[in-house]
Parts: C-alpha cells; sequence; structure tokens
C-alpha cells in the first residue's frame, strides 16, 4: 500500500471523511448549532463532488477487489451530481422537518452511507462486493423511506422496502450460490472465463440479476414501486428513482457486458421481453394514477424500460447511449420531483387536481415542472430528446425494429400523461388555486441546476461524444 | 465431505428449505413472520455455499467466507426491519399485512 | 455413523421450517425457528466447518432469534393467534413453490459438478488469514465494507425506533384495544 493506491480508492475515501467530519460534528456541536450541520454537509459534499471530477484513474486494490477505470469513475461523478441535487433539495425540509427533532444529520449519514455501497458496487471485481454494496446502497435507504417516523404512510412504505428488498436479496444469494457452484469462483474475471453456459449458470444468472432487477424496478419486480415512492419522503424517493435506479443500471451494465460475453445471447432475449413489458406496463398504470408521486413513481418504471433499449447492443453506442441518458434522465426526473417537493411541503397537496390552475400563482415553478416533463417525453430540443434519440439508434442499428416500433409508440403513450400535468398547470382555471409558494435558497439552487443540466445537454453535443470516447474499454 | 451423503442430498435439503421460505413469504400475513420465512430462504442459500465449498472447491474458503458474511447481512436486515416494524406499531398497534396497507390508488 | 446424523439433522431442518412456515401460534413459529437454526450450525460442525458453526450459533440462534422473539413478545399477546390464509393464496403459492422446487432439483441432479481436488483448506488459521488478507485472495474490503453496514443499519435504527416525544403520538398505552 502506498499513496498511489490511495488515490485510486479516492472517491470513496472522500466520501468517508465527509461522513466521519459530519458525525463528528453532530458528535460535538450542542443544541443550537446544530442548525449549521446542513450548510456544513452542503458544502462538504460540494467539495467531495468537486474534487471526484478531477483525475480519472486506473488501476486495481485488495487483489482485484476493487477496480476502477475512466468510466466507472465518470458513473461515480455521475452520481455524485444526482446526490448533491437531491441533498440540496432536501436541505429546507431537513431544516423544517427533521431539525426540531434533531435528526438532520443521520439523514445525511444513511444517504451517504448508501452512495458509498453504491461505489463499492460498481467497482466490485468479485460477487462478493457487488453483493455487499447492493446491500448497503439498499438498506440505508430503507431506514430513510422510513424517516418520517411520525406519519404511518411513512412506516408502511419502509416495511415494504425493507421486505422486498430481503426477498431480492435472499433470491440473489441463491443464484450467486450457483454461479459459485459451477464456476468455483467469486472473481468476476475469472467468472467470466470459467462459465459452460449450462443451464444451471444461466439459473444463477437470473436469480442473481432479479436483485438487481427489483432495485431498477423491472416490470416483475415493480410492484413496491409506487407504494414506496408515495409513502416515503418525498427527497428520499426522488433518491430511488434517480441514484439508487442508476447505480443498479451502472452494475449491470459492467457485469452483462464487461464480465459476462457468454450470456449475451440469452440476456437480450431476457431483456428484449422485460424492456417491453416495463414500458408498457409502466405507461398503462401511469395513465391511471391522480397522485403525482404515484404517477411519477410508473413514469419512473416506464423509463428503466427505456433504459433496457441500450442493453441491446453491447458495443460502444449501447454503454454510451445508456450512460448519457441516465444522466439526462437524472436532470430532468430531480427538477420534477423538486417541484412536486417544493408544492407538498408548503402545502400539502400532491394530486393533479390541486395543480389545477398553478401557472397563474407560480409560474415559476410551473415553467420548471413543464421544462421537466417534456424532457422526460423526449420533446426536442430539450436534453430528454437527445437521451431517448441516442437509445432508439442503437435498438434501430442492431436490427430490433419490432422493439423500435414499441418503444416510439411507447413515447406517445407516455407523451399523454405528461401533457395532463402540463394542461392542468397551463390551461385549467381553478377556483381556488394553489397559493405562491416561495421554495426556500436551496431548493431553488437544486432547481436551477436540473434546468441548466436539462437544457446545457440538450446544445452540447460535446458531451455525448466525451462518453463515447470513454466507452471503449469498460 | 461427509462420508456416505452426496453434494446433491444436501443441495436438495437447502432448496427445499429455500422454498419453504417462499412459501411463506408469500402467505404469511404477519410482518414478523414474513421476516421469519426470510431467514430461512437465506439459510438455504448459506447452506449451497458451504456444501459447494465442502465438496467441489475445497482448495479455499471461498464459500465458507461468504457464508459468514451473510450471516452478518443477514443480522443487519433483521435489526433494521424490527426497529421498522416496532415504529409502525406505535402507530396503529397492528403489525399484520391488512391493516399496513394502506397505500392504494 | 455420519450419514445417520446428517439425515436426522436434515429431517430436522425441513420438519421444522415447514411447522414454522405452517404454525398458526406467532411465539411456536419462532421457536421452531430456533430449532432450525440450531440444526443448521450442527451441520456445519459436521461438515467441519467449526469456525461457521459457532457464528452461525452464536449470531443467528443467539442473536437474530432473540431479537425476533423480544419484537414479538413486544407487540402481541403470548397466545396470539394468527387467522388462517385464505385458500386461493394457499393453492397459488403452494403450487409455485412445489412447482420451482422440482425444477430446482431436477436442474442440479442433471448438472454435472466436478470436483477440483486441492488440500483441504477449512482450518481456523486459513479462514482467520484469508479474512484479514489485503492481497490477492483475501478478504479485507468486504470486512471493512460490513463494518461500514453495520454501523450505518445501526444508525438508521436507532434513528427511527428511538421514542420521541410529540404531539401526534398522543399516549399510546391508553388508546391499545
Amino acid at each position: 500500500m502506498n499513496w498511489d493506491d490511495l488515490l485510486l480508492m479516492r472517491h470513496e475515501l472522500q466520501l468517508l471523511a465527509v461522513i466521519l467530519i459530519v458525525t463528528c460534528a453532530e458528535i460535538y456541536l450542542s443544541g443550537r448549532d446544530k442548525s449549521r450541520i446542513i450548510p456544513l454537509s452542503l458544502a462538504l459534499f460540494g467539495i467531495h463532488m468537486a474534487a471526484g471530477w478531477l483525475w480519472p484513474v486506473e488501476g486495481e486494490l485488495f487483489g482485484g477487489m476493487y477496480r476502477t477505470n475512466g468510466l466507472i469513475h465518470l458513473m461515480k461523478s455521475i452520481l455524485d451530481v444526482g446526490v448533491f441535487i437531491v441533498i440540496l433539495q432536501a436541505g429546507g425540509w431537513a431544516r423544517k422537518q427533521l431539525a426540531p427533532e434533531n435528526r438532520v444529520s443521520e439523514f445525511f449519514l444513511l444517504i451517504w452511507s448508501s452512495l458509498l455501497g453504491m461505489y463499492y458496487m460498481v467497482s466490485a471485481g468479485d460477487l462478493l462486493m457487488v453483493f455487499l454494496g447492493l446491500e448497503l446502497s439498499t438498506l440505508p435507504v430503507a431506514a430513510l423511506a422510513a424517516y418520517e417516523v411520525l406519519k404511518m404512510r411513512s412506516a408502511e412504505a419502509g416495511i415494504k422496502f425493507i421486505l422486498t428488498a430481503g426477498l431480492a436479496s435472499a433470491v440473489t444469494l441463491m443464484g450467486i450460490s450457483l454461479l459459485y457452484g459451477s464456476t468455483g469462483t467469486f472473481v468476476l474475471a475469472d467468472l467470466g472465463k470459467q462459465m459452460q453456459g449450462n443451464s444451471l449458470e444461466a439459473l444463477g444468472f437470473i436469480f442473481f440479476f432479479a436483485g438487481v432487477a427489483f432495485k431498477i424496478s423491472l416490470v416483475p419486480f415493480h410492484f413496491w414501486t409506487p407504494d414506496v415512492y408515495e409513502g416515503a419522503p418525498v427527497s428520499v424517493a426522488a433518491y430511488l428513482s434517480v441514484i439508487s435506479k442508476g447505480a443498479a443500471v451502472f452494475i449491470l451494465m459492467i457485469l452483462l457486458m464487461g464480465f459476462a460475453p457468454l450470456l449475451t445471447d440469452l440476456w437480450v432475449n431476457v431483456l428484449y421481453l422485460l424492456a417491453i413489458l416495463t414500458m408498457t406496463i409502466g405507461n398503462l398504470f401511469a395513465l391511471r394514477q391522480r397522485n403525482l408521486k404515484r404517477l411519477l413513481a410508473y413514469s419512473a418504471v416506464a423509463q428503466a424500460g427505456f433504459i433496457m433499449l441500450g442493453f441491446m447492443s453491447s458495443q460502444q453506442d449501447g454503454k454510451a447511449s445508456i450512460i448519457y441518458f441516465m444522466l439526462v434522465y437524472l436532470f430532468s426526473n430531480l427538477a420534477a420531483f423538486g417541484v412536486v417537493q417544493t408544492i407538498e411541503m408548503h402545502t400539502g397537496k400532491e394530486d393533479i387536481g390541486d395543480y389545477e390552475g398553478l401557472y397563474r400563482t407560480n409560474p415559476r415553478l410551473s415553467l420548471v415542472m413543464l421544462l421537466a416533463l417534456f424532457s422526460l417525453a423526449g420533446i426536442p430540443p430539450l436534453a430528454g430528446f437527445f437521451g431517448k434519440f441516442f437509445l432508439f439508434m442503437t435498438v434501430a442499428s442492431a436490427g430490433y425494429y419490432l422493439l423500435l416500433t414499441i418503444a416510439v409508440i411507447n413515447t406517445v403513450i407516455s407523451l399523454y400523461y405528461y401533457l395532463l400535468i402540463v394542461r392542468a398547470m397551463f390551461l385549467r382555471k381553478s377556483d381556488n388555486p394553489l397559493p405562491l409558494v416561495t421554495s426556500d435558497g436551496w431548493m431553488r439552487a437544486g432547481l436551477v441546476i436540473c434546468v441548466a443540466g436539462i437544457v446545457a445537454l440538450g446544445v452540447a453535443s460535446g458531451v455525448y461524444d466525451a462518453i463515447y470516447a470513454l466507452c471503449a474499454h469498460l | 465431505m461427509i462420508p456416505g451423503v452426496s453434494l446433491i442430498e444436501i443441495l436438495t435439503v437447502s432448496t427445499l428449505m429455500f422454498f419453504i421460505g417462499v412459501y411463506g413469504f408469500l402467505t404469511r400475513k404477519n410482518l414478523i413472520t414474513i421476516l421469519m420465512s426470510l431467514e430461512l430462504m437465506l439459510n438455504g442459500a448459506a447452506i449451497n455455499f458451504v456444501a459447494f465449498n465442502k465438496y467441489l472447491y475445497p482448495g479455499q474458503p471461498n464459500g465458507q467466507l461468504f457464508a459468514l458474511f451473510l450471516i452478518a447481512v443477514a443480522a443487519c436486515e433483521v435489526a433494521l426491519a424490527i426497529a421498522i416494524v416496532i415504529n409502525l406499531y406505535r402507530k396503529i398497534k397492528a403489525v399484520d399485512v391488512e391493516q399496513v396497507n394502506t397505500l392504494k390508488h | 455413523m455420519e450419514k445417520i446424523i446428517f439425515y436426522i439433522l436434515s429431517a430436522v431442518i425441513l420438519s421444522l421450517s415447514l411447522m414454522s412456515v405452517l404454525s398458526r401460534k406467532l411465539l411456536r413459529s419462532a421457536v421452531y425457528l430456533f430449532g432450525v437454526l440450531t440444526a443448521i450450525a450442527g451441520f456445519y460442525f459436521l461438515i467441519g466447518y467449526h469456525f461457521l458453526g459457532a457464528v452461525q450459533l452464536t449470531v443467528y440462534a443467539g442473536g437474530i432469534v432473540v431479537l425476533i422473539i423480544f419484537s414479538i413478545l413486544l407487540t402481541h399477546d403470548i397466545d396470539h393467534q394468527m387467522p388462517t390464509p385464505d385458500w386461493s393464496r394457499v393453492a397459488v403459492a403452494g403450487a409455485l413453490c412445489v412447482a420451482g422446487a422440482v425444477m430446482f432439483v431436477q436442474l442440479l441432479q442433471g448438472s454435472l459438478f466436478s470436483r477440483v481436488e486441492a488440500p483441504e483448506q477449512s482450518d481456523l488459521n486459513t479462514v482467520g488469514n484469508t479474512l484479514l488478507n489485503p492481497g490477492g485472495g483475501g478478504y479485507l474490503l468486504p470486512f471493512e465494507v460490513v463494518s461500514i453496514l453495520l454501523l450505518a443499519v445501526m444508525i438508521g435504527a436507532i434513528v427511527i425506533a428511538k421514542q420521541r416525544h410529540s404531539v401526534d403520538d398522543s399516549s399510546p398505552e391508553k388508546q391499545a384495544p
């Protein structure tokens, strides 16, 4: 071990340092000084995020248990940006709801330990690390979902999440044990070489996949999504829908495209089916929702189906389109959740009907929501259009025209329910619209970053090229 | 190896145990019993790791160590789940699935 | 001799886990689970993994089951009787599980497992050295990650379960049925 090795694990060590500093601050700051923890946490994490983008490095540690390269570095940095926006948006909520009960720093600690688990998961060189990372990224989120201890529905969301997570991890473990029985190794690099492609391995991998699919909320494993999103605090739902899902997509990508090329044929078929099911069912259920959080939950399920399109090609374009889409989706979805959170925090309303006439009283919030929804639906020239465009290009160049047609039809369906919200906000007149809501400075900063991301990614074409170049080696 | 016992017999026991756990997970209505069914499933997987390690790959204690980590993770999961159950119980004085199903569209 | 012990252990494991899943008395169910976990520890001792067996006994049988029993006693009467699950659910779940188990066992029987001959490495020394070895084949990093996991879960559990004085919770004892 020397200093260069420490530099390899920079992301993890930095985040651990942030966690330790905030823990100490929680212990040593007393009484009224504790209100300083929120700006302190945000500042520390901001520094961590900024430092994370510098010098990508490549290498292995702990005898291959931990590995990193430019692409993995990029994935971690994207997750950083997402978490930064989530905690920015949660700042005002934390001060209003959590500070009186003295539970602010634990909120940040839990989010960060979950993020740390994701770092270790995408950097894993061994199935044991994948599994531990998966658990470390899931279990603290269960605590976060149940965080509003005074609300019944928050506790309900927590218990539903942890029981389904437990089921997923038990099934995952069964799968890993079958893979181990067939190959005798947990090391990912050896696993690809040792596999013979027999049915035991296929079954093992399918079981293993269930654990990851649970986090992405693909269709047979999505049933927890709407309940948990509705019950959990909004920032936790935002975290689940973007960060948690993003990390799971990244690890699936690394496993399928980086390590187990033997399974490609089988996997293209399985994912083909899952993509169709997830898109269609997510969209059809989203049509029926009146509660905005549930609607966004089903829209998140449908978007997961779109992400699966990128897996149709294990070439460079497939990888690049997935990462680019995740980046775009991050900004768009967090903007939408940010608006929902602001309105819910100040008025307690979260139905589409309550949003009628919102443009008259809250023009700026409505415009942010409009941009976010148009980007989610994929309307040019916003970033969401290019995200979907590259995914569709991947599918088309791989030659799956039926899938492409279904995806386009689904885009149209999704446009319908996104426009329903827009119509409620802009065209409907309401006798008693929601009052003017003034969001706090942190939330405003978070929304500004999101909007900047949505617009800038739509204009700057260099981003996709840079990601494409990085995807050359996974 | 256990003299006279083949690998497939151990695997059959662990598989049956896993599926008994699945059955419990699907049919039980009390949150704590669902948690107990989960433990059965996890233990089924743990036996698999140990049996494969002992019978097929005795050169390294990999499977044994994985089972060790599995036990640690299971302990975490149960501790957190029980914390949430107790918090829920304070709200509604019940830990059955029916009472805990208010989130419906 | 070992063969007979193995068969007894498997019979205990399977019957008790079935009873634990079927029993309508909550506390009994937990005690059956305790039996299952102890029998599994016995299986680990039988197979020669003494350290794992000891961990299973202390953490699982000694820790987790006690935690579960505590939570049962905190939330239920001792002779709490659970309602029987409805038939349609039982039938669907049962059919699903039987089909799954049969498919699984058949698949396992059909697979060719080949043993990689090597000198057996399962004594406590090797386990300890592998666990704390930072180099190739070592498990130092997962060991540290698990410690972070334990810390995070501990924080989460404390934050959620700790009693707080609030307006919303108006003296829960009086409201109990």
